[in-house]
């Protein structure tokens, strides 16, 4: 331990140009760890500000196991496999930029990752890499290891680690937990469940090069919806009442995705089980709270009040080319551009118990209004304002009671809907309020 | 990061809270928590908007508003750095009918008492229909809260685990927790009766005169050791004075206070006790007060 504070007096000292000596810190530093107790990370950031050097000078940082992350680590370094990469392009402000993101493991557990800055970098899928300097955030109650600016990332050789066995490392595999649809969620291992099939069909897909065949399509039972994707043949028809013993779920979006394969068990069982087809089909209603717990859900009902329309909402104008809604009449990837007309309405709908944005596009937003995208744009000429419709869209949804329905995503920025239907929200207050007031004064007889 | 949940928190709920606290960090935000854990950064509330005065200056006006519900009275404060809903309500005549969103604040002055208040983000005049709709999703509401709270007192101490593993959401549970460790175990039937009379206020069958079985609940609203013949009484006259002012106000401007005083004498009511019933009427929201000494009506 002594030796390894030595070192770290010695990245202490660098950070500082070498203006105060490595045993003086080393003193400081035995002081922070052993009589405040801080944390090593901490203890080493205090000391460089405490001397008015910049922390982000210091190069080495605390070795950690998967295990043993928390959420905020400011620098931390890791020896650990890639068990999948894969890449994407997301929004920034003023473009878009390419990130990498996947999954580490060692031999403690599994940790999602994102790259941020992707130039240089070059790791593949089983690759054993040092890191140095990565930070880690909470995202949905788990820790997530980002790579910044001042990651360092270096490959090792492959036999550093053992391989990389899937579901080891995790949870001992034993039998699998039974769950209904509606508590399944992102990370969820050796589930098993009892559903319909409401649909399925046979695709081919590319999982890193190779073809491989996957049956997906949706599962019900009386507690929601939930897409799957099966990497076995099962055959598996719609209609279909089965029991499927040892699936996984993914997320997509914060969308909980079911998935099964050769390890899992798919039985039969009698149609009786669970309600039929048509009934499973409908939409439950949900409390957003609850979608807030499950990251996001498809085909679901949400009844509540329009607090707000977003900024963007009324009458837009759109890139030709990427689609994405102009200001000020210019993309953000492609300039000035002759934007194309589109209505739609981001509306803020809250329950009592969450908040989500509820999208409504063209044709929705003209039934809301009343009258067509071309009315509307007639009207922004003569009014010199393309405001004039977000305007009279806030008039009509601010405080409206409202129920709608369609899939629910979630990512930094919260949960959104893709409405695709929606209605003014009728409720019978006396008749509700009776019936409540009579459970009320039920419950003070009997108490 | 989810946007803030607009709870939907009746005016005497929220208007007991003591406690404000963050979950810590530079940018978290704040909250008011309620006596049933209700963690309050931003409200919805649809009610009477009773009166709207500047008590800033001309240059900068700040618009205080008040809003009533069937429990109690929101205080509203819109300034300079809330401009869209300044200027809305600066235009709103008052009675009317009002639906706020808005962010929760606590002002704390030296003498130790707390008063929270609503800063509000969005403004609009709404009609009895959505006051109903609200009244109805804050029973809700409360209801979930009141059944968590006596689930929560059943433990010792409760935790956020246990309100977790019976369903309530993390908000609520870490809310519940909170709150118990702040105000104790706070007498939940000040709550129910508040539910319940809520509940009473949206049935036809219940307005106008109050049926005898609830005079047990007034007792308890009022938290006053009076006898039930007497809080009955009261509840007599103060329908008397309600028809009285609305009587005298012959010109839409109120009645003068002269002139209900000299009314209430028909009724044997006295300056003092006339007092107690006028506010009694402002506490439910049944009048107000469009200019200093004179009473209206909403």
């Amino acid at each position: 331990m002594q030796e390894e504070i030595a070192t770290h007096a010695r990245d202490i000292s660098r950070a500082l140009g070498g203006k105060v000596s490595e045993k003086e810190i080393e003193n400081e530093l035995n002081n922070y760890l052993n009589v405040y107790r801080v944390s090593l990370d901490t203890a080493k950031r205090s000391i460089v500000r405490k001397h008015g050097g910049d922390p982000t000078g210091l190069q080495l940082g605390v070795s950690k196991t998967i295990k043993e992350l928390i959420p905020g680590e400011q620098s931390v370094d890791m020896l650990c496999r890639i068990v999948s990469v894969d890449g994407r392009q997301i929004d920034v402000e003023g473009g878009s930029k390419d990130i990498l993101y996947g999954i580490l493991g060692d031999q403690t557990g599994t940790v999602p990752f994102t790259a941020w800055v992707v130039e240089g970098l070059d790791f593949h899928k089983g690759d054993v890499i040092r890191v140095r300097n990565a930070y880690t955030k909470e995202f949905r109650g788990q820790v997530q290891v980002n790579f910044g600016n001042r990651t360092t990332l270096a490959k090792e050789s492959p036999d550093a680690l053992p391989p990389y066995e899937p579901g080891k490392g995790s949870v001992p595999r034993g039998p699998p937990t039974p769950m209904k649809v509606v508590d399944l969620k992102e990370g969820s291992s050796n589930v098993s469940i009892i559903v319909r099939v409401l649909d399925v069909e046979k695709r081919q897909v590319q999982v890193n090069g190779d073809a491989k065949t996957v049956f997906s399509g949706t599962l019900a039972d009386e507690t929601g919806k939930v897409k799957f994707s099966a990497w076995k043949d099962f055959s598996i028809s719609p209609s279909d009442t089965i029991k499927i013993e040892g699936g996984y779920v993914k997320a997509w979006r914060g969308i909980p995705q079911f998935s099964f394969d050769e390890r899992s068990e798919v039985s039969k069982l009698e149609a009786s089980t669970l309600p039929a087809v048509e009934e499973l089909e409908k939409s439950p209603r949900v409390w957003i709270e609850d979608l807030a717990e499950r990251g996001g859900a498809i085909d679901v009902v949400v009844r509540g009040i329009v607090i707000d329309i977003k900024e963007g909402s009324g009458l837009v104008y759109r890139c030709p080319e990427c689609k994405r809604v102009l200001r000020k009449m210019a993309c953000r990837i492609h300039g000035e551009v002759q934007g194309a007309p589109d209505l739609r309405v981001k509306a803020v709908v809250d329950d009592g118990s969450g908040a989500l944005i509820a999208v409504f596009g063209k044709d929705l937003t003209e039934g809301l209004l009343g009258k067509t995208l071309e009315a509307c744009i007639t009207e922004a000429k003569e009014n010199m304002s393309q405001e004039v419709v977000r305007d009279q869209l806030a008039d009509l949804l601010v405080a409206q009671p409202v129920e709608v329905r369609g899939n629910v995503t979630s990512d930094d920025y919260g949960l959104m809907m893709i409405v695709d239907g929606a209605k003014i929200l009728k409720v019978d207050v006396e008749q509700e309020a009776r019936a409540m007031l009579e459970e009320l004064e039920g419950l003070e007889d009997t108490a | 990061m989810n946007r803030e949940t607009a709870w939907r928190v009746f005016a005497g709920e929220y208007n007991d809270s003591t406690l404000d606290m963050s979950d810590g960090g530079e940018r978290s935000p704040t909250y008011v928590v309620t006596p049933l854990g209700a963690k309050v950064n931003r409200l919805f509330v649809v009610g009477v908007l009773t009166d709207m005065e500047n008590v800033g200056t001309e240059q900068e006006p700040m618009w205080r508003g008040r809003i009533t519900d069937p429990t109690g009275t929101f205080h509203v404060y819109a300034g300079q750095f809330q401009p869209t809903a300044a200027a809305v309500m600066a235009k709103l005549k008052p009675p009317v009918f009002a639906a706020i969103s808005g962010k929760s604040r606590v002002y704390k002055p030296d003498s130790g008492q707390t008063y929270v208040s609503i800063r509000p983000e969005i403004v609009k005049v709404v009609d009895a229909g959505l006051r109903d709709f609200w009244v109805l999703e804050s029973c809700m509401s409360l209801k979930k809260r009141l059944e968590a709270a006596r689930e929560a007192y059943q433990m010792n101490p409760p935790t956020t685990e246990e309100l977790l593993k019976l369903g309530y959401s993390s908000s609520l549970s870490a809310g519940l927790v909170a709150a118990v460790a702040h105000y104790g175990k706070v007498d939940l039937s000040r709550y129910s009766s508040m539910l319940a009379e809520s509940l009473r206020y949206l049935l036809p069958e219940f307005q106008e005169s109050r049926p005898p079985e609830t005079e047990e609940v007034i007792k308890v609203e009022e938290k006053a050791a009076e006898k039930p013949a007497k809080a009955g009484a009261d509840d007599q006259l103060e329908g008397d004075i309600l028809a009285l002012i609305e009587q005298l106000d012959k010109d839409g401007k109120g009645a003068s206070w002269d002139a209900i005083l000299e009314g209430a004498k028909k009724h044997k009511v006295d300056r003092d006790k006339l007092e107690e019933l006028v506010n009694a009427l402002l506490d439910k929201g049944l009048v107000y007060e469009p200019v200093l000494g004179r009473m209206k009506k909403i």
